[in-house]
This record gives structure tokens, sequence and C-alpha cells, in this order.
């Protein structure tokens, strides 16, 4: 019974992680209505980012979060203005396909600066994980569950309750009608990107914490899409739900049926649960729903 | 009359001599031409090591156009083909590589590869020659692709007997397997191995096969089973990224089994993502093909020829043995083709033909693979199989074992 709590535990705690890179997702979606493909590269790009500030630089982890966390947020601003700003009041489609010719070329860059060695990633958590009597909870997803927690209910305010987060809101509604409304449409955007690269690299860092690094770390970009849709693209808040039922759904697949079954069915289950959501509730739990007047 | 006649013969000879002396020469510098086609990955899962495989090959064809290539008058071109590693673009590449080179063989990297030609090279009549373990999807009779060494499940039975020998005892080894089903080699590696303790319950007790993503989020709960399981070695021949997660899900678990990689995710590379390869200390490698350790041996001593000699940069490492003795091996079918059938007209069926005709001896390879013996019944040999285990003692990869028989296995 104990190993069973763990397994939802550590469960739960991975769906977090898959909500903070979500959280990449939402927060560009919500302010551009732009799908971001290249999500899963943006956690790469901010995997390098902190690998070159520690590992190459050599700077302490003090110093160098900080300067990553700066440097993934430059890289975003300059993605947005280099890729997307021309297309303001063009069709959103063009945008997601810039994304999708993002994820290429994000790629390429990584390669063409990085190589394509296998480097370690530096230990910015513990590796000793917490035993809590029998149980033993890995130290880089707890300190991770809570960064995503706190994430989720920082944007929901800023999105819900603020000016500039209401702003955004706007300026995915509609590009031309939030500039005639004398709203920012490219600083909002801009602002967007400059977020999902952070909370990438904030990603990055909970899931390469002593591991690896390499392309296959985009991956978790996959892995996070469907809690994305799961909770409704609009929906900060939802994705920490929707992270913990994926997470803990996945966790006791993993542990429990793909033994007896020999497969990986684990990996399938958050891809099973995302398209049963999208033909019951194809908006999400807590997406929004709109009612267009024709 | 008769001095005339006698230096007039002699001129004759002397111009003959001359004539014949100069004519050798001209002979082997009118060198017949063979093209090889090398698939590669420089941009793809593989980058990283692609180089060092890529010029650890590369130079030992130029090593044998100077010499043995040179005796018999032929030359051997390559060109390499940038495949991703992905089984649509070789797909896509081999028309053009077909017309374009005309290759008498095809140098391959992996699965890939293997999945893509695998029905076009018997009708184009071109053998393809593999550096990696052998597949168990692809053990079928009348191949026209290759391996040089058994399936990766051969060369983990292989580890597993020894290990269990080196424990004692009579009990059978418990082990657990790591994989992934991101690729169907992943796959076949793990199915392999249920075969292998199907057929041998008294040797081998399968305690899980876990499958993962191929960069997995966190392998602490599956780590745990695992030693509660009891298992005395994790089998994992996917990728340096899953033996980096299972070693820090070990290391949580504050458990000390230890792992054993294939050659592509060996110490050197699952150490240096690591960290350093003091982490693997206790842990080993296990394949068909020579260990590249500190220990002076024939293969090493080959290697530093091609260093000094042919302007290798490649460090002795797992990567670099692998492209030596792939294109070692190669090279020596080939010299077996022309052995046989003359440096003239020599065509993909004659070197198929050359690799079942005569085994390839060890000391053909300079000890980088043993003697080799291909049957058309599978595309690497059934018989007289021998792995090499290294290991990692005191923070250096050291032998731990060499010429470890492998048990049988049947096809599966």
């Amino acid at each position: 019974m104990v190993y069973f709590i763990n397994d939802i535990i550590t469960g739960a705690l991975i769906g977090l992680l898959y909500a903070l890179v979500a959280m990449g997702f939402v927060v560009i979606y919500r302010a551009s209505k732009v799908f971001n493909f290249a999500q899963g590269e943006l956690v790469i790009i901010g995997g390098f980012i902190v690998w070159f500030t520690t590992m190459q630089l050599g700077l302490s982890l003090w110093l160098s979060i900080p300067l990553s966390l700066v440097l993934a947020g430059l890289v975003g601003y300059l993605i947005e203005r280099i890729f997307l700003t021309k297309l303001i009041g063009e069709s959103v489609f063009s945008m997601v396909m810039v994304t999708v010719g993002l994820l290429i070329l994000l790629r390429g860059v990584v390669l063409l600066l990085f190589g394509a060695s296998v480097r370690p990633f530096p230990i910015i958590f513990p590796l000793k994980p917490l035993f809590l009597g029998d149980m033993l909870i890995p130290m880089n997803l707890l300190i991770g569950g809570i960064i995503t927690i706190v994430a989720a209910v920082g944007l929901s305010w800023f999105f819900n309750r603020t000016r500039s987060g209401l702003r955004m809101t706007a300026v995915a509604e509609d590009h031309v009608v939030a500039a005639s409304m004398g709203i920012s449409v490219k600083g909002s955007i801009a602002f967007a990107w400059i977020l999902g690269a952070i909370l990438s690299t904030i990603g990055a860092m909970i899931f390469l914490s002593g591991k690896s690094l390499t392309f296959l770390a985009s991956d978790i970009g996959f892995a996070a899409l469907p809690v994305a849709l799961f909770a409704g693209l609009e929906s900060i808040g939802g994705l920490v739900l929707a992270g913990i039922i994926i997470g803990v759904i996945q966790s006791l697949t993993t542990n429990y049926l793909d033994p007896i079954i020999g497969g990986s069915l684990g990996s399938v289950v958050p891809y099973i649960i995302m398209l049963a959501i999208l033909l019951i509730r194809p908006t999400g739990l807590f997406g929004w729903r709109t009612i267009e007047r024709v | 009359m008769t001095y005339l006649s006698k230096s007039g013969l002699g001129g004759l000879l002397a111009a003959g001599t001359l004539a014949l002396a100069t004519a050798l020469p001209m002979k082997a510098q009118a060198e017949t031409t063979y093209n090889l086609a090398l698939l590669s990955d420089f941009s793809g899962p593989y980058a990283d090591i692609m180089p060092i495989l890529a010029s650890s090959r590369e130079v030992v064809f130029d090593w044998w156009n100077a010499t043995s290539g040179k005796e018999l008058g032929v030359k051997l071109n390559y060109k390499n083909y940038e495949t991703r590693y992905d089984a649509a673009q070789v797909a896509s590449l081999w028309p053009g590589i077909k017309s374009e080179l005309a290759p008498i063989a095809v140098v391959g990297l992996g699965g890939p590869d293997v999945a893509a030609l695998s029905e076009r090279l018997p009708e184009d009549k071109i053998p393809m020659f593999m550096a990696t373990a052998a597949y168990g999807f692809a053990w079928q009779p009348d191949s026209w692709i290759f391996n040089p060494r058994p399936t990766y499940a051969h060369e983990a039975a292989g580890f597993l007997a020894w290990m269990r020998e080196q424990r004692g005892g009579d009990e059978p080894i418990k082990f657990a397997v790591l994989s992934s089903e991101a690729s169907p080699a992943y796959v076949d590696m793990a199915k392999g191995l249920e075969v292998y303790t199907e057929e041998h319950p008294e040797a081998a007790d399968l305690v899980e096969v876990i499958y993962t993503d191929v960069q997995p989020t966190d392998l602490t709960a599956q780590m745990r089973r695992v030693a509660r399981s009891g298992a005395e070695a994790v089998i994992i021949q996917t990728n340096t990224s899953i033996v980096v997660a299972a070693k820090r899900g070990l290391q949580a678990n504050g458990a000390d089994i230890p792992i054993m990689m294939s050659s592509h995710n060996g110490l050197p590379a699952s150490g240096k993502a690591l960290g350093g390869l003091a982490q693997l200390e206790g842990d080993f490698e296990a394949y068909g093909m020579v260990i590249a350790a500190d220990e002076d041996t024939e293969a090493r001593q080959f290697y530093q020829t091609l260093v000094s000699d042919y302007g290798l940069k490649a460090p002795w490492n797992v990567v670099t043995a692998m492209g030596i003795s792939q294109a070692l091996y190669t090279v020596a079918v080939i010299e077996h083709a022309i052995e046989e059938n003359g440096a003239e007209g020599l065509t993909g069926e004659l070197v198929r033909e050359a690799l079942f005709a005569k085994p390839i001896t060890s000391e053909e390879t300079h000890g980088f693979l043993p003697s080799l013996t291909f049957t058309p019944e599978a595309p690497f040999p059934l018989k007289g199989l021998k792995v090499n285990v290294g290991t990692v003692k005191d923070g250096k990869i050291t032998i731990a074992a060499t010429g470890v028989d492998v048990p049988d296995l049947s096809k599966w």
C-alpha cells in the first residue's frame, strides 16, 4: 500500500512537471491564440543555456540560474521579434506554421552552436530523494511541483486580475481590434514569448537536473501536450489539476499495467486521455467556450 | 657475329626486363576502382558519435588502398550519405546512391538502414555491412545485410552467463531489462532476452522488462521495483539517456546493481553523460568486438598505426573500434572476392559470395573481431560466437573478460 501511495505521489509530481511545460503553451496561446509547436525546443534551448552558463562558463548556480532565465527571456523576445511580429494581423494559421518552422530551426541552431554530444546536465536539485518512512520522493520533482503550483497561482492572478494580463487576453481575441483599442499587440505577444521561454527553462532545470542533455529532451513538449489540451488551452489553473490527473494515471499504468502487458502503455495513456477529452469536451476541462454570432 | 648475337640477346633481355619493370608498376597504377556507399548520421540521434565513427572507417579504406589495394591493383572510393538515422530518409536516398555510385557494397549504420534496405538490396544485389550487433527481426536466411556481431540479445546472454559464472552457485542470474518502444530495434533487444530466459530458465531469470521513454523523466520508482525483485544486473542496450536516468534511479534507491551497456551506449558515452567514468564504477559493457581499454592489444597497435601513418584523429574508444572493425571486415570480404574473381568485374553479388566462401579470421581484422564464419542461414555468424566484457575499475575502463562464449538462442 505504501508503494502504491508513493507511485501516486511520484505520478502527481511528474504530472506537475508536464503542467509547467504546458504552461508555456498556454501563456503563448492566451496572448496570441498561437499554438506553439516548438515548445519542446524551447525546453532544449533553456536546457542548453543553463548547461552553458553552469558547465562552460563555470558560474555558480546562484548566478547561472537567474542569468539563464534572463537569457531565455531574451531568446523568447528575439523569436517573437524576428519571426512573429511581422505576422500580427495575419491569420493565426500563418503564425502556427511559423512555430512549426521554428521547431526545425531551433534544433538546427542548437546543433550548430553546441554540437550533438550528450552532455551531463548540472545537478540543480539534490539527487538524494526525500524519504518519508518507506516512501521515496525525488527531490527535483518535489521542488518542481511546488514551483509549478506557485507559478500557476501567480500567472492565474496575473491573467485574470491585472490590467496587463487582461490586455493580453484581449490581444488573443483579435489583434486588429486590440490595436484599435490602444493595446500594444506587439508588446503583449513579445511578453508572452518571454514568459513561455522562461517557463520552459525552469521546466528544463527540473526535468534534466542531474541527468543528460540531448535533443531527446524536446520530447517533453509532446508529453505536456495532453495536459494542455486536457486542461483547456486558456486555463493556467486547470493545468495543475490536469497535470496531476494525467501524471497519476500514467504512473499507475507504468507501475502496475506495463509489467503485466509487457509494453509501454504508460507512454501512450496520456494521449488516449487527450483524445477522449477532445471527443467529449473539445475545449478541455477548463477551456473557454466561445459563442460566435454569424 | 657470335659476340653480336650475344650482345643482341643481352640487349633484348635488358629491354625486356626494363619493359617488364616499367609494366608492373604501370599495371599497379592502372588500378580498378570500386565504390562504397557509407550511410551516416551527422545530424540525428547518433550525430555525437558520427564524426569519430566516420573517420575511423574511412581511414581503414585509406589504409587498405595504400597496402593490400595497391598490391591488388584496386582502389576503393567511398562517399558518405546523410541519413539522419531515419528509415524514410534512407529509402528516399537509395535510388540516387545506386545510380550515382553503383556501389559494390554499402557500409551501414543502424536499424533504419536495415528497415529501409532489407527488401531492396536483394533486388539490387548489393550487400550491406553493418558495425552493430544484429537484430532478431532481421534474422532471416539469404540476407544481403550482414553484422559481424550476433544480436544484442546474444551479447547480453553471453554477459549474463559470464556474470553467473563469476558469481558462482546454481541459481539463475536475476536481471532486468530497460528498453524503449521508440525503436523496433530496442524492442527486439528485450524480446531476444525474453526468449533466452524462456529457453534457459536454469541460467537466467528475467524479473522485468521496463519500457520507458528515450529521455525518461524519472526512473526512481522503476529502479526501486528492480531492486526489490533481487535483480543482480540491469541490461540497457538502448541509449545513454536511459542509462543516466537508470543510474540516478538506482543511486536514489541506494541500490548497487551493475548495469550492462552495449557498444553504442557504452561506458565512455554513458560516463561522459553522467559527468565522469567514476559514476559507472563496477558497471559493464559487453559486445562481440574488442574492448577499447588501456591494455596493449593487437587491435590497439593497429589503431596506433592508423593514427601515426594515416592521420586518424579519433580517440581510442568503443566508437572508433566499431568504425575500424566494420571497415576491416568489409575490406577483408572484398579482398577475398578479388582473390577469388580477380580485380576486374567485381560486383556486389561476387562480394556477397565471397563472404560465405571462407571465414574472416581474427588476424585479418587485427583482433578487432573474433573469427567470423558467415552462412546464408543468418545475417551474422551462428557458431563460435564470443563476447568481450569491459568494466570500470578505479575510474578507468579495463578488460574484465575476453572470448566469453555466447549461449545458443533460438530465432524469435
